[in-house]
C-alpha cells in the first residue's frame, strides 16, 4: 500500500494529534451545552457552581416547549415518510430507467443538498406566500420534504444499485406480478437503504432551522425555531436543556440506525 | 409425428441493426433435455429469454402445446427458471424461497408445507430448510434455486448457465444431480451452456448455436460423430484439420489428396464438392492409430512431443506439410516401440471416421 499506517513513523503521532483536535473542535461545543444544561447558574457560567435538573423540569413543565417538540416530531415524521415514498419512486427510475436526461434528473433531485439553504428558504417562502401555504403545516412539511429528499434518494439508490435485478426476475418467473415482485422481494431486500433513508430524512427535518424560521408562525414552531427564538429573547439554561434533548434524540436515532443495520445485514 | 410439446418457430430477435437470433426453429418433445450450446453471443441465451418472456422476439412464435406463449406475461407463463447468477431471495429462508411460487399462487398451507419437504428432499437439502441464502455455498444456492423452480410443477424448466459460477468438481457433482432430477421428475428442460462437456453429459439433444443460427441439432453422438459442418466439428471435441484436395467421388465416398501427396479413399463428405476443390480433412485425435489396420490410410509424420496420461497417450506430431496435429491413441494401441520424440514414422486412421469439409 502506498500509505501504510504502520510505516508512517512520527507522522502517526501528528496524524493522531490532528484527528483529536478536529474531534475536539466538533464535539466540545456540544459537550459544553450538555454540561451547562445541568449547571445551576442562571447565567450559563462555566464551570457551573453546582449541578441541577431544574432547567429540565422547567422545560418539561412549559407547554410551549413540549408543543414545539411535538410539532418538530410531527413535521419530521411526515417529511420523512413523504421523502422515502418519493425517494423510492425516484430511485427506481434513476437506477432502472433508460431515458435521456437521467443524470440531469438525478442532479436536480439532489440540488436541495447543495443549494444555499437561505436561498431555497426565501424562494419557497415567497412562493408559499403567493399560494397561501406560508405558515401552514402542509407548507412546512412540503418544504422539509424537499430538503430531506436527497437524504432519502442517496441511500435508496445505493441499495437498489447493489441489488441484482435477476432476483426480481426470478420472482416474476416464479409467478409474482412485477408489482408483487417489487413489494415482496425487492423492497425487503433493500430495506437497510430504505431504513437509513427514513432516519436521515427525519433528522434532516428534525434539526433544520433556516427554512423552519421562514415556515414558522407564532402557532407553528419547531424545536430549533423555539430554541433560536428563546436565545434571542433571554439566554436561559432551559435553552441548553432543550438543545441537549435535541442532540440526545439525534444521537439515539443514529445508534439505533447503526444497530439495526448491523442486525439486518447478516 | 406427434405434435411437439414446445415449438420454437422462426424466432428472430434484433437489437438495432444486429440480428441476435436468426429465425431459429426447434421442436421439443415432452420430457426432453435439450441444451443450447454455443460460444457467448451466439444467441442461445436470447432464445431462452424469449421463452421465459424477458425478451419479446422481433418475429416468430413460441408455442406450448399449440398455444402461443408470447401474449402471456412472464409471471403467468408457469415456467421454471434457474439463473446464471444466484437469485435466492436474501431475506427469506431456504424453505420460504421454495414456498414463494406457491404462496403467490395462493396454495393452501398444507400443500406448501408438503411441497417444501418434497422439493428439499429432491435436491437433498432437507436439513437446510431454516438457513438463509447468505449461509449457503454457491452449489447449495443453485440447488435451492432448482427446488424453487420445480416447486410448482412447471411444464418446462429453463436453465441459463446455472453452473458457470461454480468450480469444476462441484459442477460435475451438480450435473449428476440435475440428470437424476430430470430422470425423477420427467420435466422438459431447456439448458443453456457454453461448456461442451456439460452439454454432452446432460443432454438428450444439443442445439449448437453459431451467430444466431443453429449450426446443428442432434444427439451428442450426432454432433461428435456426424458433424454437419466444420464449425460443429471444431466446436465439439478436439479435431485436426488437414489441408486436402478433392479428387473425385467414388461409391458415395470422396477421394482426396493430402498436402504431402498421399491419396486417401473412402472419406465421408458432408457436402458435394467439385473436382479439384480445396478442402479440409477432419480427423479426431483418438481416431489415429500407431499400428495399421485393414483399410487404414497412413500419414507420414515427425513426432514432436509425447506424453502419457494413463488411459491415453498424447502425441504432438508434425505432418510433411508442416501442420501440427494432435494424436491421442488409446494406451493399449501404443506398441513397445512407442512414439519417441523427434522420430519419423507413419500413423494411421480409418477414412470412414474422417470428414471432408470445403475449405
Amino acid at each position: 500500500m502506498l500509505l501504510d499506517y504502520d510505516r508512517l513513523g512520527w507522522l502517526r503521532a501528528a496524524l493522531a494529534g490532528f484527528t483529536a483536535l478536529v474531534a475536539a473542535f466538533l464535539l466540545l461545543p456540544v459537550i459544553f451545552i450538555v454540561l451547562l444544561s445541568f449547571g445551576s447558574s442562571r447565567w450559563l457560567a462555566f464551570p457551573p457552581p453546582g449541578w441541577t435538573l431544574k432547567w429540565y423540569q422547567e422545560l418539561l413543565a412549559d407547554p410551549a416547549w413540549i408543543g414545539a417538540a411535538l410539532t418538530s416530531a410531527k413535521i419530521a415524521a411526515m417529511a420523512a415518510i413523504l421523502a422515502v415514498l418519493i425517494g423510492l419512486l425516484a430511485s427506481f427510475s434513476l437506477v432502472r430507467g433508460e431515458f435521456r436526461g437521467r443524470q440531469i434528473l438525478r442532479g436536480l433531485l439532489l440540488t436541495p443538498m447543495v443549494l444555499p439553504v437561505v436561498v431555497f428558504a426565501i424562494a419557497i417562502y415567497a412562493f408559499f406566500l403567493r399560494i397561501g401555504l406560508a405558515g401552514t403545516t402542509i407548507g412546512f412539511v412540503m418544504a422539509h420534504t424537499i430538503l430531506a429528499l436527497p437524504f432519502a434518494i442517496i441511500p435508496i439508490t445505493a441499495a437498489l444499485e447493489g441489488f441484482d435485478k435477476s432476483i426480481e426476475d426470478a420472482a416474476i418467473v416464479c409467478g409474482a406480478s412485477p408489482l408483487q415482485a417489487r413489494l415482496r422481494i425487492t423492497l425487503p431486500s433493500i430495506r437497510i437503504g430504505i431504513f437509513s433513508a427514513a432516519i436521515f430524512s427525519f433528522l434532516a427535518s428534525w434539526d433544520e432551522v433556516v427554512v423552519a424560521i421562514f415556515m414558522a408562525s407564532p402557532t407553528l414552531q419547531t424545536l430549533p425555531v423555539k430554541i433560536w427564538g428563546s436565545l434571542r429573547a433571554d439566554l436561559s439554561p432551559v435553552v441548553a436543556a432543550a438543545s441537549s434533548l435535541l442532540v440526545g434524540l439525534t444521537l439515539c436515532l443514529m445508534i439505533v440506525t447503526a444497530l439495526l443495520r448491523r442486525k439486518l445485514s447478516r | 409425428m406427434t405434435r411437439p410439446f414446445l415449438s420454437i418457430r422462426a424466432v428472430r430477435k434484433t437489437f438495432g441493426g444486429f440480428v441476435a437470433v436468426h429465425d431459429v426453429t426447434i421442436d421439443v418433445p415432452k420430457g426432453e433435455f435439450l441444451t443450447f450450446l454455443g460460444p457467448s453471443g451466439s444467441g442461445k441465451s436470447t432464445t431462452l429469454y424469449a421463452i421465459a418472456g424477458f425478451q419479446d422476439p422481433t418475429s416468430g412464435d413460441v408455442l406450448l402445446e399449440d398455444k402461443s406463449l408470447l401474449a402471456v406475461p412472464s409471471h403467468k407463463r408457469n415456467i421454471g427458471m434457474v439463473f446464471q447468477r444466484y437469485t435466492l431471495f436474501p431475506h427469506l429462508s431456504v424453505a420460504e424461497n421454495v414456498a414463494f411460487p406457491l404462496r403467490v399462487r395462493g396454495r393452501p398451507d398444507s400443500e406448501v408445507k408438503r411441497k417444501i419437504a418434497d422439493m428439499l428432499a429432491l435436491v437433498r437439502l432437507d436439513s437446510f430448510a431454516d438457513r438463509y441464502p447468505g449461509a449457503l455455498s454457491g452449489g447449495q444456492q443453485q440447488r435451492v434455486a432448482l427446488a424453487r423452480a420445480l416447486a410448482y410443477d412447471p411444464p418446462i424448466l429453463l436453465m441459463d448457465e446455472p453452473l458457470s459460477a461454480l468450480d469444476k468438481k462441484l459442477r460435475q457433482e451438480i450435473q449428476a444431480e440435475i440428470r437424476r432430477i430430470h430422470r425423477e421428475t420427467g420435466v422438459t428442460i431447456l439448458y443453456v451452456t457454453h461448456d461442451q462437456e456439460e452439454a454432452l453429459h446432460l443432454s438428450d439433444r444439443i442445439a449448437l448455436f453459431r451467430s444466431g443460427r443453429i449450426a446443428q441439432i442432434g444427439t451428442g453422438e450426432d454432433l461428435y460423430l456426424r458433424p454437419a459442418n466444420e464449425f460443429v466439428a471444431s466446436f465439439i471435441g478436439n479435431s485436426n484439420f488437414l489441408p486436402a484436395e478433392h479428387l473425385e467421388t467414388e461409391n458415395g465416398a470422396a477421394v482426396v489428396r493430402l498436402a504431402d501427396g498421399s491419396i486417401v479413399k473412402g472419406v465421408k463428405a458432408t457436402q458435394n464438392l467439385d473436382r479439384g476443390q480445396k478442402a479440409r480433412l477432419m480427423v479426431r485425435p483418438e481416431a489415429f492409430r500407431l499400428t495399421p489396420a485393414q483399410g487404414n490410410a497412413s500419414l507420414a509424420v515427425e513426432i514432436v512431443d509425447t506424453a502419457f496420461f494413463g488411459d491415453r497417450r498424447r502425441v504432438v506430431a508434425r505432418t510433411g506439410s508442416g501442420d501440427e496435429i494432435d494424436v491421442r491413441p488409446t494406451s493399449d494401441s501404443a506398441e513397445p516401440d512407442g512414439a519417441d520424440a523427434t522420430s519419423s514414422r507413419q500413423i494411421f486412421f480409418d477414412p470412414a471416421v474422417a470428414f471432408l469439409f470445403p475449405a
